[in-house]
C-alpha cells in the first residue's frame, strides 16, 4: 500500500514467544479498560471506584467469586468445544445447540430416574450423576457428529450447519420445557423441572466437582495436540487437507471425530450449567442467553491460539467481567449493560494487539528524489 | 511525478530503433536480503534483435534479476537504462509503459475466461465498453506476424501449457512490449510446442524485440535459440558469451561451478517379479473428465518405469489413483500380489508404498511444520514410532536429524520450519522421507521438476540407489532427458493413454517425442 512517499507494508513478527503474547494481552486489557472508564464517565461514574466494585464482587466475595468461577468453567468448556475442530481448521460454531441438546440428555436421563416429581425424590448420587453426565456427553456427541458427518461425507460448510442445528435445538429445548413440555416445572413458568436435592453435584465452597473435569480437559487436549497420533492427524488436516490426503489421513474420520468430540465436550457444559452449577439446577427460562455465552468460547479459543492451557486465564477474566459487570450495574445505577459493554470492547483490543503483536507495519520511504 | 514519467515513455517510442541497437541496459544492479545478497553489481544488456538467455541454479539471483528489470522489486543500487534513458521503476506499471514485458513461469491468466478476455484483460486501450471486435482483430494481426495459431474464443481451462505460454506472450505484446522477460518459456512445453514457440521467437527477434529468457536447465534451448548468453551463480555474473563459443557442458560448469556429469551412473540391473501390476485402469480428473483411459503395464523389482509425457495427459491422475487419494473407475491394480483397489492410501503406505507428489508446497508438505512434523507425515502411523498412540518424539528428531545429515539439506536444524526452505531443499525432505520408508514401490511423480542442476543430479542419484535396493519405481517426467537417462523402458503417455512401453535399448528419441504429441507407434514407423 502506497501512502504519499511513504510504502506500507505488513509484515510477519517472527520473534513470537509466550511470554510476549501474555503481555500484549495485559496491555490490551488494561487498554479496554481505560476506554470503557469514558462509559463511565459519562454515566456519572467514577471509573475507578466502578473497576473495584467489578473486581472486587467478582474476584474477593464469597458470593462472586463462585459465580465467576462457574461462568469460567462454562466458558472454558465451550472454548475447548471450539478448539477441537478449529485444531483441524473446522469452526464450531454450534456450542450452542450442543449444549442445549447436553442440557436436555442430563434431565433426560433424571427424568428417567422419576426425578421430576418433586425435588425431595431420594436417588442415589452415585449412579445417577455419572449417568447424567453420560447422557449430556452422548446428547451433545451426536448433535456435533451432524455437522461433522455432513463435512467428511459432503464437504458441507460446518458454519452453516452448527448454526441452522442452534436454531432447531433452541426451539427443542423450548418444546421440552414450556408449556406441557415432558420437562416442564411445577410452577409453570416456562422453566424445566428442578432436580432432587439428592442428586446435586458434589461440591466445594459452591464450585461443582465440574471444575477437575474442566482442568483435566485442559491437559489431557494439550497433550493431545502436542504428542498423540491422533491429535498429529487433527492438525496435519487443520494446516492443509490436501496434504493430509496425501499422508493417508482420512478427510471423512477427521472432521467427524473433531466435531463428536466438540459436541461432548460442549453437551458437558450443558451439564454444568444447568445441572450442577448450585442454586440452578433446572433448564432456565432464560437458557438462551447461555447458548449467546457459549459464543465467547470462540473469541477465547482464537485468542488464545487454540492453545487450552493459554484459555483458562481468558475465560477467567470473561467469567469475572460479566459477574462483576452484571453485579455493579445494579448497585451503581447504571442504565446499560456495562458487561457486555466490557467485554465486547476487550475483544476488540484483545484481537487488535494480537494482530499488531504477530504483525508489525513497515514504513519505508520511496522515491524521494522524483 | 507524473508528467516526468509521460516524458520518459513518449520519447523513447518516438526513436527508431535499429538492430543491434542496446535497448536495456543494466549497471551495477545489487540487491541485498538479509543474510544473502541476492545481486551483487551485475551488469546486463540487451540489443533490439538479440536473444540474451540468462542462466543460473535456483538461488543463484536470476528471479531477483528479472524482479528488478520488471520494476516488481527496486534494487539497492544499481541504475538501469532503457532507450539510453535513466530510469527508475517505482512498480511494473512503469516498466510496462516503457515496453518491457513479462511472461510468468506461473502462468496469471484466469482460467474460465477466454483467450481474449484474457488478453485486453486491464489493458489501457479496453476502456469501460468492451471492443472485442476491435480486439480480435489486432490480436488476429499480431498472431499472424509472429505465427502463433490459437483460438481466441476457447477458454483458457481447455488450453495445453504452451497455448497459455502465447496468450501470455500476445498479452505482453498487445501492450506494446518491446523488450519481453521470459520467466522459464520451455520448461513445461512438449517437444513439437517448443519447436513452434521457437520459431516465433525467431520471427520476434527479426522484428528488433529484444527478448530476455530466464533458464534453469535445458541447455540445449538456449544453445540452438539464444545469441548471447550471461551465467549467474550467488548473485554474481559468472560468465557472459557469445552463445557460439558455448557448449553445453561449459554452461553447466559456469552455473554449478563445477563438472557435472550429465550421464547417470545407471547400472545393469536385473529385472525381478513384478510389484505393481496395473489392468485396464480407467479414471477421472478433477473436472470428470476422462483422464486414464484403459491403462494396463506393470512395474517390476528393480526397474524404473518411465512416463514420459506433457503435463496434462493424465500422469497427475494416474499417479493419484495409484496412491490411493483418488478413486478410480474401473480396472485392477494390484501390489506384490494384493488387490489395492479398495486399500486406503494409509493402507498402500502400510504395504509398502512411496509416493513422492508433484506438489511439492501444497500436497508434499506443511510449511507451518518443522522438519520433524514433516518427516512425521510418513511416519506417524508406524508402530515403531508410537505407543498407545503416544508419538515417540525422541525417534522422529533422531530421524530427521539423519535425513538431514544424510541428504545434505542446509538448514539450521531439524526444528526449522519448512516454508523457508528452498524447493531443492524441500525436495529432498520430501525424497528422504519416503525412501527412508524402504517402499517396494515408488511413484515418483515430477520428481525433479523446478530443480536446479545439482539438486536434480541428487534427485536423480537417489531414485537409482533406491532401484540397486531392488525397488520397483515408477517415474513421471516431462523432462525426456531425465526419463531417458534413467528409465529401464518408457511409456509415453498422450490423453490418458499409454501410447506403447518400450524397453530403454529400443528407445528413438524422435519417436518418443512424436508419440507423446499423440502419434501411435506403428504410425511412427510407417
Amino acid at each position: 500500500m502506497k501512502l504519499g512517499s511513504y510504502e506500507v507494508k505488513l509484515e510477519k513478527n517472527l520473534k513470537v514467544t509466550s511470554l510476549g503474547a501474555a503481555m500484549i494481552s495485559i496491555l490490551a486489557i488494561l487498554i479496554a479498560l481505560g476506554i470503557v472508564s469514558i462509559i463511565f464517565i459519562e454515566a456519572g461514574i467514577n471509573p475507578f471506584s466502578g473497576y473495584k466494585e467489578i473486581f472486587k464482587f467478582a474476584f474477593t466475595t464469597s458470593y462472586g467469586f463462585p459465580l465467576t468461577v462457574n461462568s469460567s468453567i462454562f466458558i472454558l468448556l465451550c472454548t475447548f468445544a471450539f478448539i477441537v475442530p478449529m485444531q483441524a481448521g473446522l469452526w464450531n460454531i454450534g456450542m450452542a445447540g450442543q449444549l442445549y441438546a447436553g442440557a436436555l440428555g442430563a434431565f433426560a436421563v433424571a427424568y428417567a430416574f422419576g426425578a421430576k416429581a418433586s425435588q425431595d425424590v431420594i436417588l442415589s448420587p452415585g449412579i445417577v450423576i455419572p449417568l447424567m453426565v453420560l447422557g449430556a456427553i452422548l446428547s451433545g456427541a451426536m448433535v456435533g457428529a451432524i455437522p461433522g458427518f455432513l463435512k467428511g461425507r459432503f464437504n458441507t460448510n460446518e458454519i452453516v450447519v452448527t448454526m441452522m442445528i442452534n436454531s432447531i435445538a433452541f426451539w427443542v429445548v423450548a418444546f421440552m420445557i414450556k408449556e406441557g413440555g415432558p420437562f416442564m416445572g411445577g410452577g409453570g413458568e416456562g422453566e424445566g423441572y428442578k432436580i432432587p436435592k439428592s442428586i446435586y453435584a458434589p461440591q466445594i465452597s459452591g464450585i461443582p466437582f465440574t471444575i477437575l473435569i474442566a482442568a483435566v480437559l485442559a491437559v489431557l487436549l494439550y497433550f493431545l495436540f502436542t504428542k498423540t497420533k491422533i491429535g498429529y492427524q487433527i492438525k496435519t488436516f487443520g494446516f492443509s487437507p490436501t496434504a493430509a490426503k496425501y499422508a493417508g489421513i482420512s478427510p471423512f474420520v477427521i472432521p467427524l471425530l473433531v466435531f463428536i468430540i466438540g459436541g461432548m465436550i460442549a453437551g458437558f457444559a450443558g451439564y454444568h450449567y444447568f445441572a450442577a452449577v448450585p442454586r440452578v439446577g433446572k433448564i432456565t427460562m432464560n437458557y438462551g442467553d447461555y447458548g449467546d455465552l457459549s459464543f465467547y468460547g470462540i473469541i477465547c479459543g482464537l485468542i488464545s491460539q487454540e492453545n487450552p492451557l493459554a484459555a483458562i486465564p481468558i475465560a477467567f477474566l470473561f467469567g469475572g467481567l460479566i459477574n462483576g459487570g452484571r453485579n455493579v450495574q445494579g448497585k451503581l445505577n447504571i442504565g446499560f449493560g456495562i458487561d457486555y459493554a466490557l467485554l465486547g470492547v476487550l475483544m476488540i483490543t484483545l484481537v487488535f494487539f494480537q494482530f499488531f503483536y504477530r504483525y508489525k507495519i513497515v514504513w519505508k520511504k520511496i522515491g524521494k528524489e522524483n | 511525478m507524473p508528467f516526468q514519467r509521460d516524458e520518459q515513455v513518449s520519447k523513447p517510442l518516438q526513436k527508431t530503433i535499429k538492430h543491434g541497437d542496446t535497448i536495456l541496459e543494466a549497471r551495477g544492479i545489487t540487491k541485498r536480503y538479509p543474510g544473502l545478497i541476492a545481486n551483487d553489481h551485475i551488469d546486463f544488456d540487451i540489443k533490439a534483435g538479440e536473444i540474451h538467455a540468462i542462466l543460473g541454479e535456483n538461488g543463484a539471483g536470476k528471479t531477483t534479476l528479472m524482479k528488478i528489470l520488471f520494476g516488481l522489486v527496486q534494487p539497492d543500487e544499481g541504475e538501469i537504462f532503457v532507450y539510453g534513458e535513466k530510469v527508475k521503476f517505482k512498480s511494473p506499471l512503469d516498466a510496462i509503459q516503457l515496453g518491457i514485458g513479462m511472461v510468468h513461469q506461473n502462468r496469471k491468466l484466469i482460467p474460465a475466461h477466454s483467450v481474449i478476455e484474457n488478453i485486453i484483460l486491464g489493458h489501457p486501450k479496453a476502456g469501460k465498453i468492451l471492443d472485442i471486435k476491435g480486439s480480435t482483430l489486432a490480436i488476429t494481426e499480431l498472431c499472424d506476424r509472429y505465427g502463433f495459431k490459437i483460438d481466441l474464443k476457447a477458454k483458457v481451462w481447455q488450453l495445453s501449457e504452451g497455448e497459455k505460454q502465447i496468450v501470455e506472450i500476445l498479452k505482453a505484446l498487445y501492450r506494446g512490449a518491446k523488450i519481453l522477460i521470459l520467466d522459464e518459456p520451455t520448461s513445461a512445453l512438449a517437444p513439437p510446442e517448443t519447436k513452434k514457440l521457437l520459431a516465433s521467437i525467431k520471427i520476434m527477434t527479426g522484428e528488433n524485440l529484444g527478448l530476455v529468457p530466464f533458464i534453469t536447465h535445458k541447455l540445449p534451448i538456449v544453445l540452438t535459440v539464444s545469441n548471447r548468453v550471461t551465467v549467474l551463480r550467488r548473485g554474481k555474473v559468472t560468465a557472459r558469451l557469445a552463445t557460439s563459443q558455448a557448449t553445453e557442458s561449459s554452461l553447466a560448469r559456469e552455473m554449478v561451478g563445477r563438472d557435472v556429469i550429465f550421464m547417470l551412473d545407471r547400472m545393469e540391473s536385473t529385472k525381478g517379479k513384478p510389484i505393481l501390476e496395473v489392468e485396464h485402469l480407467s479414471a477421472n480428473n478433477d473436472k470428470g473428465l476422462l483422464a486414464c483411459n484403459n491403462i494396463s503395464f506393470s512395474v517390476h523389482e528393480g526397474e524404473i518405469l518411465g512416463i514420459a509425457g506433457v503435463s496434462g495427459n493424465g500422469q497427475q491422475t494416474l499417479a493419484e489413483v495409484l496412491a490411493g487419494i483418488r478413486k478410480s473407475l474401473a480396472g485392477k491394480v494390484t501390489l506384490d500380489g494384493a488387490d489395492l483397489i479398495t486399500s486406503s492410501s494409509l493402507d498402500r503406505w502400510k504395504k509398502g508404498m512411496g509416493y513422492i507428489p508433484s506438489e511439492r508446497v501444497t500436497v508434499g508438505s506443511i510449511g507451518d511444520y518443522s522438519i520433524i512434523d514433516n518427516v512425521m507425515m510418513n511416519y506417524f502411523f508406524d508402530d515403531e514410532f508410537s505407543k498407545w498412540g503416544i508419538l515417540d518424539s525422541r525417534k522422529i528428531r533422531k530421524l530427521a536429524e539423519e535425513i538431514i545429515a544424510e541428504y545434505a539439506v542446509a538448514v539450521p536444524g531439524p526444528d526449522t520450519l519448512v516454508k523457508s526452505l528452498s524447493g531443492g531443499n524441500l525436495q529432498k525432505v520430501i525424497l528422504a522421507r519416503v525412501l527412508s520408508r524402504k517402499p517396494h514401490l515408488i511413484i515418483a511423480n515430477l520428481p525433479t521438476q523446478g530443480l536446479d542442476v545439482g539438486a536434480a543430479e541428487f534427485v536423480q542419484k537417489k531414485l537409482l540407489e533406491a532401484r540397486k535396493d531392488r525397488a520397483g519405481i515408477l517415474l513421471i517426467s516431462e523432462d525426456l532427458d531425465e526419463v531417458l537417462s534413467l528409465s529401464d523402458r518408457v511409456a509415453p503417455m498422450y490423453e490418458g493413454e499409454f501410447m506403447d512401453i518400450i524397453p530403454i535399448e529400443q528407445v528413438k528419441r524422435e519417436e518418443i517425442g512424436l508419440m507423446m504429441a499423440g502419434m501411435k507407434h506403428k504410425v511412427a514407423e510407417s
